[in-house]
């Protein structure tokens, strides 16, 4: 079956110096590949500054990519002009780590989660008010709430709003950044099970982007490991919880769970 | 909170102050331009209750002037005739605020001309003059100040949206203006435009040459605004679901740019209406017979004037309000934004 | 060096641009110095024609830029109509009786300011900071325009300062002590206005840059070794406030030939303000030009001026610019 997400050697670079055409640069991502199965979830593991947040924005065509390339349903988006890139925009959604800026405080929930429908005028302000109402249903967030600002919101409920958002333009990849990572515990648990609620209802992928091998654990079906711009590891989660190959994975692992290590044996939790 | 008290407060004093001078035609006893050639240069006139017998009156008189015997420029006030000072009095004609007609003012005498504070050289009024050359002054001072600031925010938009070399380019033009010596070139820049011009095409060039003369600091802190604005992820997740830059400008930045326009307003309305009244009083702003503050100063270049006539100095009185009133309003807003500045100071010197 | 030297180079850039915008601006506008000439039945055409050719005001504009960027290469800036000679002499001699004016002026109010705002900043918050604050606040309100009318006013009535001019009648035949008084006696009055129009905005600065620093924990310990409290002031507290006074002070440099501008129209100073602004209206193209070009000389001067002090005083901007 062919893959939802296919990014293949992708490569960015980022101007470090002061004026601009100065020679140093930051290497973001130095050759990532990973594909991804429809209707699946690929947890993406690693440190800050392993390349991640770069990765999502790339995939979600926000930013360009200096070589590579991305097929998303079998076209090269990293390819496109930025006029079509628009149009390809709202396939593929983004949730952020801080709903607190990712959401602009002075709007009203109703306000956030319609403007995406906005964007695409064509659609009359009762019908965006109506599907937006919907998709505070879908989120679980009450409808009395659907007036009241963004920053008098709790972050669960931000998030969810998020969410929300994101499910607006009815894509085929959402792509979570750290999404969970600012939440309580006991938020966390209810909004990854909404998220895997959401995944079965609407024929939704997941690239979850974390550093915690807990809640990959939970959701994903693949895992990746990222360490410095590339990806060190990847297979089914299982395989990469029980039996880690790389040495960045195994640090990784051993930093977030509690662990044994049985030569031989491998890890267990 | 203090603060929003304090802007409150301000708020309030300055639009009672506009609204009087939006009103001159009804403050004002008489028509600005209505010439008395038997009475120049009159000093102001006293209103009294008590009159020269040590009567009371109820209603407020004042006294006509005349010549004292034997002089050319000395007056007297006449105690035989009492003139009465009228309230709500039907006078010369006008239209508040441009359009409505009336002929009500707001206080006036039958038979003889109150001038409380004097009169010119033609014999008009000069409070009468002061009160409508507001509404010049004002009016130029806030259609600049329009103009700077939409020029700036434009500016300003562009280069922190765009960036870039674009952002370059406007950024060392905007050096290059804020660095050159403001006064010399507003003057440059009016004179080289044709001097002898219709009253109004006067005001609408003072205003334009005004505006296109301050946009550089409004636009760089705009830029400034922008560029931490843009990179807010509720910015980029609008960039997500396909937001056209003209959406993303119009409804996530602009409204985040407005607390500083609205500061930069407060503080450049004071300067343009100085600004007008500069050029007017050297002669290359609004002509006579429209009264500005400026061209109202400009007889005391005179030294007769300047000597005899020290009533014609009162209109330099009337911006001091504004200028206490809009300092006031900037530094509320700049407290209330956070950072305390020190308030610029009202010369023309942009920088 | 290398640094002073891209600054330097920067400034050059700036001058050739104002020098290019005022060109084209003068150039541009309707009607020149001729106008009035032509409208004159007495004078014939071919006179204005022949004056004009000899002016080369019928070159095409770039080849009149080059020609003007050329003579101020050699030092020289174009030809006045109105007087018939040489811009530059004329500029010289007018600029001479502003820099009178406003280097006294900007000195005297530096010297105000700087210990008015260290008091108030010593005291912070306390009756002689808020009288200050309050007199600052007041005088900031007060428009140069009205303030130095007023002025005048005050001369004229009372008679104690003359009402214009540099200088009195049979200035020539008085005592070189005479000199001296007339000529300070004429400058009393706008160096107040200039004074009292640039002081509040400086004291200001001061009293916030030194409240600022008085704050820091070093100074606390200063205070501890038991320094003596001017010592402190001065010596520390100044100093550590010392840059964005520095760049105030190469900005009050920069202005001295273009603030007093009003001021002297006012007070009829023969400076180079009265002088522009004649030219202006007689439309005496070279003698704005190079009268804009002069102002922007001393404020790009001063900009630089100032870089070059803070370079000096302040080692964190070497080490970052050596660092480069």
């Amino acid at each position: 079956m062919q893959p939802l997400l296919r990014v293949d050697k992708l490569v960015k670079h980022y101007a470090a110096g002061r004026s601009a055409g100065s020679r140093d640069k930051l290497v973001a991502l130095d050759g990532v590949s990973l594909s991804i199965a429809p209707q699946s979830t690929l947890a993406l593991i690693g440190e800050s500054g392993s390349g991640k947040s770069t990765l999502a924005l790339c995939i979600a065509c926000l930013e360009h990519p200096t070589s590579g390339s991305i097929w998303f349903e079998g076209i090269d988006v990293a390819a496109l002009h930025e006029n079509q890139q628009r149009k390809f925009r709202p396939r593929i959604q983004l949730v952020f780590q801080d709903p607190a800026r990712s959401l602009n405080p002075r709007w009203t929930a109703l306000e956030i989660a319609s403007e995406p429908l906005i964007v695409r005028q064509d659609t009359s302000k009762q019908e965006r008010e109506n599907k937006a109402l919907e998709l505070l249903d879908c989120v679980a967030i009450p409808r009395r709430l659907a007036s009241q600002r963004a920053h008098e919101l709790s972050g669960g409920q931000k998030q969810r709003l998020a969410i929300a958002r994101a499910l607006a333009l009815e894509p085929k990849l959402i792509i979570l950044d750290e999404a969970l990572s600012a939440l309580d515990c006991s938020v966390q648990a209810q909004i990854s099970n909404l998220l895997l609620e959401l995944q079965s209802s609407f024929g939704l992928t997941y690239l979850f982007i974390t550093h915690d091998f807990a809640m990959a654990a939970h959701l994903a079906d693949q895992i990746a490991v990222m360490d410095r711009g590339r990806i060190v590891e990847s297979g089914p989660a299982e395989n990469v919880l029980r039996s880690p190959s790389h040495q960045v994975t195994r640090s990784l692992l051993a930093a977030t769970l509690p662990i044994t290590e049985t030569p031989g044996v491998g890890l267990e939790l | 909170m203090k603060q929003r008290r304090k802007l409150m407060i301000w708020l309030v004093i300055l639009a009672a102050l506009h609204g009087i001078i939006a009103a001159a035609g009804f403050f004002a006893p008489y028509d600005p331009v209505e010439q008395d050639r038997e009475r120049p240069y009159l000093p102001p006139m006293h209103i009294h209750i008590v009159d020269a017998h040590g009567h009371f009156h109820l209603r407020p008189f004042f006294y006509p002037l005349r010549l004292r015997e034997g002089s050319f420029d000395q007056y007297e006030e006449d105690t035989t005739t009492i003139v009465p000072l009228r309230f709500f009095e039907r006078g010369a004609a006008y239209r508040l605020l441009g359009f409505v007609p009336s002929r009500l003012h707001f206080f006036g005498a039958a038979g003889a001309r109150v001038y409380l504070l004097g009169s010119d050289a033609y014999g008009r009024d000069e409070l009468s003059r002061i009160l409508h050359g507001g509404q010049i002054s004002l009016l130029a001072g806030l259609l600049g100040a329009g103009v700077t600031l939409f020029l700036g925010a434009l500016i300003g938009m562009a280069a922190g949206y765009y960036g870039g070399w674009r952002d370059e380019l406007l950024m060392r033009i905007a050096e290059l203006f804020l660095a050159l010596p403001w006064l010399y070139l507003l003057f440059a820049l009016r004179a080289f435009l044709p001097l002898a011009v219709s009253p109004l095409e006067a005001f609408l060039l003072v205003v334009v040459v005004i505006g296109m003369v301050g946009w550089a600091r409004p636009a760089r802190l705009v830029r400034g605004v922008v560029l931490s604005v843009k990179e807010h992820d509720f910015v980029r997740a609008a960039r997500g679901f396909g937001a056209s830059d003209f959406y993303l400008l119009r409804r996530h930045i602009l409204p985040e740019t407005a607390s500083v326009l609205l500061t930069q307003a407060a503080i450049l309305v004071p300067q343009f209406v100085l600004a007008e009244m500069t050029l007017s009083f050297l002669g290359l702003g609004v002509p006579e017979p429209m009264s500005s503050w400026g061209n109202l100063l400009a007889t005391l270049q005179q030294y007769n004037v300047l000597v005899s006539y020290w009533w014609m100095y009162l209109p330099a009185f009337a911006i001091v309000p504004f200028f206490l009133g809009y300092l006031s309003l900037a530094s509320a807003l700049q407290e209330r934004a956070g950072a305390y500045k020190i308030e610029e100071k009202g010369n023309w010197n942009p920088s | 060096m290398r640094y002073l030297l891209r600054r330097s180079l920067h400034a050059v850039f700036l001058l050739l641009g104002v020098s290019l915008l005022t060109f084209l601006f003068s150039a541009l506008a309707p009607g020149n110095y001729f106008d009035e000439m032509r409208l004159n039945p007495q004078i014939s055409p071919e006179t204005v024609a022949a004056l004009r050719a000899q002016y080369q005001l019928d070159r095409p504009l770039p080849v009149r830029y080059a020609h003007w960027l050329n003579a101020v290469a050699h030092g020289q800036m174009g030809f006045s109509f109105a007087y018939n000679s040489p811009v530059a002499p004329l500029l010289w001699a007018r600029a001479r009786n502003t820099l009178l004016l406003t280097v006294t002026a900007t000195l005297l109010a530096w010297l105000l300011a700087l210990p008015l705002g260290v008091w108030s900043a010593a005291r912070f918050g306390r009756a002689p900071d808020r009288v200050i604050s309050w007199t600052t606040a007041t005088l900031l309100v007060i428009p140069d325009l009205v303030l130095a009318l007023g002025l005048l006013i005050i001369a004229v009535r009372t008679g104690w300062f003359p009402t214009g001019g540099l200088t009195s009648v049979g200035f020539e035949e008085m005592s070189p002590l005479h000199k001296l008084r007339d000529l300070a006696w004429h400058m009393t009055l706008p160096v107040i206005a200039l004074v009292l129009a640039t002081l509040p905005t400086l004291v200001r600065h001061v009293r916030a840059s030194v409240a600022e620093v008085l704050e820091a924990p070093f100074l606390r310990a200063a205070l501890g070794h038991g320094l003596p409290h001017t010592k402190l002031l001065y010596g520390y507290a100044l100093r550590a406030a010392a840059n964005p006074l520095i760049s105030l002070f190469g900005f009050s440099v920069g202005t001295l030939l273009s603030g007093s501008l009003l001021v002297e129209v006012i007070m009829s100073w023969p400076g180079l303000g009265p002088f522009l602004l004649e030219a202006i209206l007689a439309r005496d193209l070279y003698v704005v030009i190079g009268g804009v070009l002069l102002s922007m000389i001393f404020l790009v001067a001063g900009n630089l001026f100032a870089d070059v002090l803070l370079y000096w005083a302040d080692p964190r901007i070497r080490t970052a610019v050596s660092a480069k």
